[in-house]
């Protein structure tokens, strides 16, 4: 039983990690800009189509780079023509604009690619699993717990350590002082949006072999990244990496009790931690401030 | 004198003129009835989540018309399509449409046992034919069976029985149920359930999922450490396509064998080769009869872009729900009189159904009886995914009078 619930905390801890590298870019953009992206769940599934379509002709690794790229262009995009255009009004327009935009992008998808679901393989290094009596932990969810722990610190490293991050970290207590003050305030919002969406669609890349890939996938991922935004307050990347691994490591223990019940135990969490902090656990504001 | 006997003629010519008149008016009025369209009202997903199984369900329903030539008694056949959403609610919203705007006599179509629960709650109130063309719950010819409900698939009590006795045998006899939490999941494992003790398997535990789980690397682990023989599973879906992914990655067969009580065949297609390992039960085959072979070839050229490669059990169900309206019909040589062709329709065999075992309406529960397919997930490229072990009559297997107590049939 030891060695299970082991192996069941270090699986959790993965899935922290890749929840939380998903609804990173969603807290960038709903602290910086004001807007609940809605959208950022249809580019964790361009993310997961491009990198389909690229890994089987180019391979693993230049696919891995070159995704996230095609994916930021159409975040670089959409905020051109859409989401500026709600920056400063009440959250629930960027809400309306954004989910009205994924809803036609998931039709465009299944029109293109058909309704079946696709998967792709893991890369051959990563493919075995790490087996000692009965502790099980497969390699490739360690490369991705490793992907996406990298892609955390990276962005820690760049909002806490650069210029742009301090001028990111002063938008999102007060953007229009921030704009006040001479800075480029809608650079600022479009290179956040940008970096969002990038993250976005590195993290389908990541999750693509092991959750497969279907044009609803994008959809589906944004309940729980928006829970964990929630959970850790809006902006906050420690807040967003604890809520990651909080909704990772609860949902996989809660199996070996209640399996029936492991979907409403990131809501519960959330409840809880929303009652107590209603900004979140390192949250300085909430989406209504 | 002379008038009077005038008069009398052209009384009786008048006479003759007004029955020539009423007899072609007849004549003219029945002539037109017999030549106006059937129409099938066909209440299948278009958007949403199982849009692709509605697709295909509706392509082997044109598949069958085009062997009657889009006719039948003389007159011509057409289908209207609702999208039922896969939402019962909308599904009983648009039956009820067909059936009193377009005055449709007959439906048919769907994917989920809920909208087969509701479309038939329509067919009965508003007296029109209804098959349930690919929902395997056990509800649609168990406890809530109606008068004006076929199925075609079979249930799920057909489908594990087909499996049990082969996987108890060969496999292992400690067994581990992960079930889909809802109403479909849970008769596929209580079936498996019942099975037990008649094949000397014993349940080692079970897991419900909830439907939209992605990620089953913890039930997987609790599951690998069970100390089970089998996993036996009754999940379907895009979840599926995650899972069978997942097995392997966790390197499940390592440990145990794998049984899905019902598998739709579209998943195997939609994961690698690596990853194609489990003991399967299915409704259809594409390789199982040369003559299902010869339906895949026609198939394959007429709809090659479609969301299944070959020849879908959604497809076939389609084509042969069609056939056994329009022999229904045939038999009761008329398509107006509902109850004639629900009659006819009962005991009805068809034996040119592509298949060994040819398929039976069975008159008390209006459950169609034909074959299912068992066997072992092929791990190899192209389409022939599947290494057939047995075709098992659902005739042998089938829930017996005691075990579903109704009589829908026209003889009570």
């Amino acid at each position: 039983m030891g060695i299970l619930i082991l192996s069941l905390f270090l699986n959790g801890i993965g899935l922290g990690l890749v929840y939380a590298a998903v609804a990173i870019g969603f807290s960038l953009v709903l602290g910086v800009s004001g807007v609940i992206n809605f959208s950022h769940g249809i580019m964790y599934a361009f993310g997961a189509y491009f990198f389909w379509i690229l890994y089987g002709n180019i391979g693993f690794w230049p696919a891995l780079a070159i995704t996230p790229v095609f994916v930021a262009i159409i975040g670089f995009v959409i905020e051109r023509a859409l989401v500026r255009r709600v920056y400063g009004l009440d959250p629930l327009f960027g809400l309306v604009i954004t989910l009205g935009f994924a809803t036609a992008m998931e039709e465009v998808i299944r029109m293109i690619f058909g309704p079946a679901a696709y998967s792709v393989s893991a890369p051959s290094f990563a493919k075995g699993i790490f087996l000692i009596g009965d502790f099980a932990y497969p390699q490739y969810r360690l490369f991705i717990a490793v992907m996406a722990a990298a892609m955390l610190a990276g962005v820690w490293l760049l909002i806490d350590r650069t210029n742009f991050g301090a001028v990111v970290k002063a938008g999102m207590f007060n953007s229009e002082m921030v704009g006040a003050l001479g800075n480029n305030l809608p650079l600022l919002r479009t290179s956040v949006f940008i970096l969002g969406a990038a993250l976005a669609g590195l993290s389908g890349i990541l999750a693509a072999p092991i959750w497969s890939i279907k044009s609803q996938m994008g959809t589906l991922i944004l309940m729980p990244s928006f829970v964990i935004v929630l959970m850790g307050g809006l902006g906050s990347i420690p807040g967003t990496i604890i809520g990651g691994l909080l909704v990772g490591v609860s949902t996989s223990l809660a199996t070996l009790i209640i399996p029936r019940f492991v979907d409403i135990i990131p809501y519960l969490l959330m409840g809880v931690i929303i009652y107590f902090r209603p900004r979140g656990l390192f949250g300085e504001q909430n989406i209504a401030e | 004198m002379i008038g009077k006997r005038y008069q009398k003629s052209a009384q009786w010519i008048v006479l003759l003129l007004s029955i020539t008149l009423a007899l072609v008016l007849t004549t003219t009025l029945v002539q037109a009835q017999s030549k106006e369209p059937i129409k099938i009202g066909v209440v299948s997903p278009v958007s949403g989540n199982y849009a692709d199984h509605g697709l295909l369900e509706r392509i082997g329903m044109e598949m069958a018309l085009e062997d009657y030539g889009n006719q039948i008694l003389g007159r011509p056949v057409s289908l209207i399509v609702a999208d039922d959403e896969t939402d019962p609610d909308v599904a009983a919203r648009r039956a009820r449409r067909l059936a009193e705007v377009d005055g449709v006599k007959f439906l048919m179509g769907g994917v989920s046992t809920s909208t087969a629960l509701s479309v038939g709650a329509v067919a009965e109130e508003k007296k029109v034919l209804f098959i349930a063309t690919n929902q395997n719950g056990d509800q649609v010819t168990g406890e809530s069976a109606r008068h004006y409900v076929f199925r075609t698939p079979p249930d799920m009590a057909i489908l594990v029985r087909a499996g049990a006795k082969y996987v108890a045998d060969n496999l292992g006899k400690k067994w581990f149920f992960l079930t889909h939490d809802y109403s479909w999941g849970h008769s596929g494992t209580k079936w498996a359930r019942n099975m037990l003790g008649k094949v000397g398997a014993s349940e080692v535990g079970e897991i419900k999922v909830p439907m939209g789980n992605r990620d089953f690397s913890s039930q997987l682990l609790t599951i690998r450490n069970s100390g089970a023989d089998v996993l036996v599973i009754t999940l379907a879906g895009f979840d599926n396509v995650s899972l069978l992914k997942q097995m392997n990655e966790l390197k499940l067969y390592d440990k145990m064998k794998v049984w899905y009580t019902l598998l739709d065949l579209v998943d195997l297609y939609a994961v690698p080769i690596e990853d194609r390992q489990a003991y399967i039960c299915a409704e259809t085959y594409y390789r199982a009869s040369p003559a299902m072979e010869k339906l895949n070839a026609r198939y394959m050229k007429k709809y090659p872009k479609v969301a299944s490669p070959v020849l879908d059990t959604a497809t076939y169900n389609g084509w042969l729900s069609i056939k056994m309206l329009m022999e229904a019909i045939k038999k009761a040589g008329t398509a107006d009189d509902v109850e004639k062709v629900i009659c006819a329709m009962e005991g009805l065999t068809i034996k040119d159904n592509a298949r060994k075992t040819p398929s039976y309406v069975r008159p008390w529960d209006h459950q169609v009886l034909t074959e299912v397919v068992f066997g072992k997930a092929n791990p190899v490229q192209g389409n022939d995914i599947l290494e057939v072990k047995a075709l098992v009559p659902a005739e042998g297997v089938a829930r017996t009078k005691e075990e579903n107590p109704v009589n829908v049939g026209c003889k009570k």
